[in-house]
């Protein structure tokens, strides 16, 4: 069903949003402070926590030296100490460095210690292709999604930017929060009074008939551009959001490809192992196999020259012509 | 003799007994021991108090139990029992009990060394007063983990104590062929640390050394780095092939840190015959626990997940 409840609500920027969020979380819980290169005056890499410096001070809103592991690390520690640390990482990419405090520590926190302990740890990345180069655009969630015990989700818009940062404040264990850079420009509406997004539901953006589209973060805006272009084709694509990826909101999914019997997956990372192939097998073991095509990047990495880049990462063009011929199958 | 020498020399032939025990069990499975590094843990333990945390690599037995974790339940977490310190399914590599302040073992070589900087900057906020230890061996000396958290804790001043154990061996690769500095503590001058190697077989000495460090690092003037040089006087693993010649071996015994306070001491034969009988009960009686411990059900794999 599509989002209807009428809010009061405010246009705002996707950075916006995540402050508000921040803010109105660190103003009732002292325990949640915010680490990372840049978030102190400067105010994060995209201003996303602008002001944040000013109004906690040093101690709640820490600079980091260039050190992803021990940021993380640090993180984790506290967090199993009883802070609500927020870590950023710039880059989705540079994620990697801190693989092994947020894997092999924080994930497995709770279960090695059969409860005793919990690390909630938020980790906030950026993922995604904008001219920065082939480490600096990855989208890696899909390696994320298999792992026991942590959380990732991918907003798209500034509403769950701002929902879904508020959940992962007052999560127990730790969550990979997913934001990306060509969201950033663009404004939405975000509710005035606090709201939260729950982890686990995804979100029906456009209703339709013909087949269902899946997507997460930025490729939301690509598969509803396609979906605009299919209905004066006279094909009516059902867009589903994802926002959390693990948890998966596979019930919202399994509904839709019972009402449309075909679907796409969409994703800007790579195919292989990736989110589409989770969500497309997760269903067929229920449903048995329906009509699917997916879509993601092309197996390279993604260059920063922009004929390269925009060869690679899929685009509203590429997902309507994969609708085409699954259809046409 | 003060009577703090002779419970130390206690608590480390307590140690070596109950490895010794477990190792001997054929469902051991697969432990990282501690013997000839006793004197490490045991001086660490004396230097810490009731507000303190520790945090260890993966070569935990001996620290928790100097810590003061009920080796009971340690015998029990190590042969993966319920009645384990963490219902079995942590084991030697992460093992934990905050509240006898041993915060945890993390068994990737280094990596608990910016969890502990966490932990202590948690006890920074928090102004409670205790600080952390992390307790690491030579071989975390050459990962990143260590620099980057070196670097973090020296700006900030966590209340954070650095003890490198180092019994000298990466499983096979020797300190010498591994690292680059000439002592692991210069390490620690390089980010402004007061910093030091002693002798780690001598009890006495790693407690004072310890006791002096902890000290500062209370008083707030941010971390401290000990090396303490320790001898492995088995394998690196109870499944590791040993790599060191019968004669190496030999004499590493003859330098082992508990006949070294034995010596010191001056304990006659029938006070070793106590001190043996004492550290045999010990292990014995955290055996028998374990023994009566069910393992887990299967029906658990999925508990306390997420």
């Amino acid at each position: 069903m599509l989002d209807s409840a009428v809010v009061a609500t405010k246009k705002m920027f996707f950075r916006e949003a995540i402050a508000k969020a921040v803010r109105e979380e660190m103003a009732l819980n002292d325990r949640i402070m915010v680490m990372g290169q840049d978030v102190g005056s400067f105010g994060g890499s995209y201003r996303e926590f602008d002001g944040l410096f000013g109004e906690f001070g040093a101690e709640r809103v820490r600079d980091m030296p260039v050190a992803e592991n021990a940021s993380i690390g640090i993180g984790a520690g506290a967090a199993a100490a009883g802070y609500r640390p927020l870590v950023t990482i710039t880059y989705m990419d540079f994620l990697m460095l801190g693989f092994d405090p947020l894997i092999n520590y924080a994930a497995k926190l709770r279960y090695k210690t059969a409860g005793g302990l919990t690390a909630p740890l938020v980790v906030k990345t950026t993922a995604g292709a904008q001219g920065q180069g082939v480490a600096h655009s990855q989208c890696i969630e899909a390696w994320l999604m298999s792992v026991p015990g942590l959380t990732v989700v991918a907003p798209s818009t500034p509403a769950d930017a701002y929902g879904l940062m508020k959940t992962a404040l007052r999560a127990d264990g730790p969550v990979v929060y997913i934001d990306h850079k060509r969201l950033f420009p663009a404004p939405g509406e975000v509710p005035v009074l606090e709201s939260l997004v729950p982890f686990g539901l995804a979100a029906v953006r456009r209703a339709g008939t013909d087949v269902t589209i899946t997507a997460h973060s930025f490729m939301v805006r690509m598969a509803l551009e396609a979906a605009e272009t299919l209905e004066s084709e006279g094909i009516s694509c059902e867009v589903i959001d994802l926002r959390s990826l693990a948890p998966l909101d596979m019930p919202a999914i399994a509904q839709s490809v019972a009402r449309t019997g075909a679907l796409v997956t969409l994703e800007e990372g790579q195919l292989t192992s990736g989110v589409g192939a989770e969500v497309a097998a997760r269903l067929f073991e229920t449903t048995g196999h329906r009509r699917w095509a997916r879509v993601g990047a092309l197996p390279a990495p993604v260059s920063s020259n922009p004929v390269l880049e925009a060869a690679c990462v899929p685009d509203a063009r590429r997902v309507a012509e994969a609708v085409h011929k699954l259809l046409a199958r | 003799m003060t009577p703090n020498a002779l419970d130390m020399l206690r608590a480390m032939a307590r140690i070596r007994a109950f490895e010794t025990a477990l190792s001997e069990r054929k469902d051991h499975g697969f432990q990282l021991l501690s013997s000839g590094e006793e004197a490490v843990a045991v001086g660490l333990a004396s230097a810490l108090t009731e507000r303190d945390q520790l945090l260890t690599g993966g070569r935990s037995i001996g620290p928790a139990i100097a810590r003061g974790v009920d080796p009971r339940a340690v015998m029990a977490e190590l042969l993966g029992k319920t009645a384990g310190v963490n219902g079995g399914r942590a084991g030697r590599g992460h093992l934990s009990d905050p509240a006898s302040g041993f915060f945890g073992a993390h068994a990737v070589v280094g990596g608990n060394i910016s969890i502990a900087a966490g932990v202590a900057l948690a006890k920074q906020m928090d102004g409670d007063g205790g600080i952390v230890a992390i307790l690491f061996g030579d071989g975390a000396c050459g990962a990143g983990a260590l620099h980057e958290t070196l670097n973090i804790a020296a700006k900030w001043k966590l209340p954070l104590l650095f003890v490198c154990n180092n019994n000298q061996w990466s499983v096979s690769t020797s300190r010498e062929d591994a690292l680059a500095p000439a002592r692991l503590s210069d390490l620690g001058k390089t980010f402004g640390l007061p910093s030091r190697t002693i002798d780690g077989l001598d009890v006495e000495a790693v407690a004072a050394a310890l006791g002096e460090a902890a000290q500062s690092v209370r008083r707030g003037e941010g971390p401290a780095f000990v090396e303490c040089i320790s001898i492995r006087l088995r394998s690196h693993s109870t499944t590791a092939r040993e790599t060191r010649k019968r004669d190496e071996l030999a004499e590493l015994r003859t330098r082992c840190p508990i006949r070294r306070q034995i010596a010191r001491l001056g304990l006659d034969d029938d006070a070793v015959e106590a001190l043996e009988r004492d550290a045999a009960d010990f292990a014995a009686a955290a055996l028998a626990f374990a023994e009566a411990s069910p393992y887990p059900s299967a029906a658990e794999v999925l508990t306390d997940v997420g």
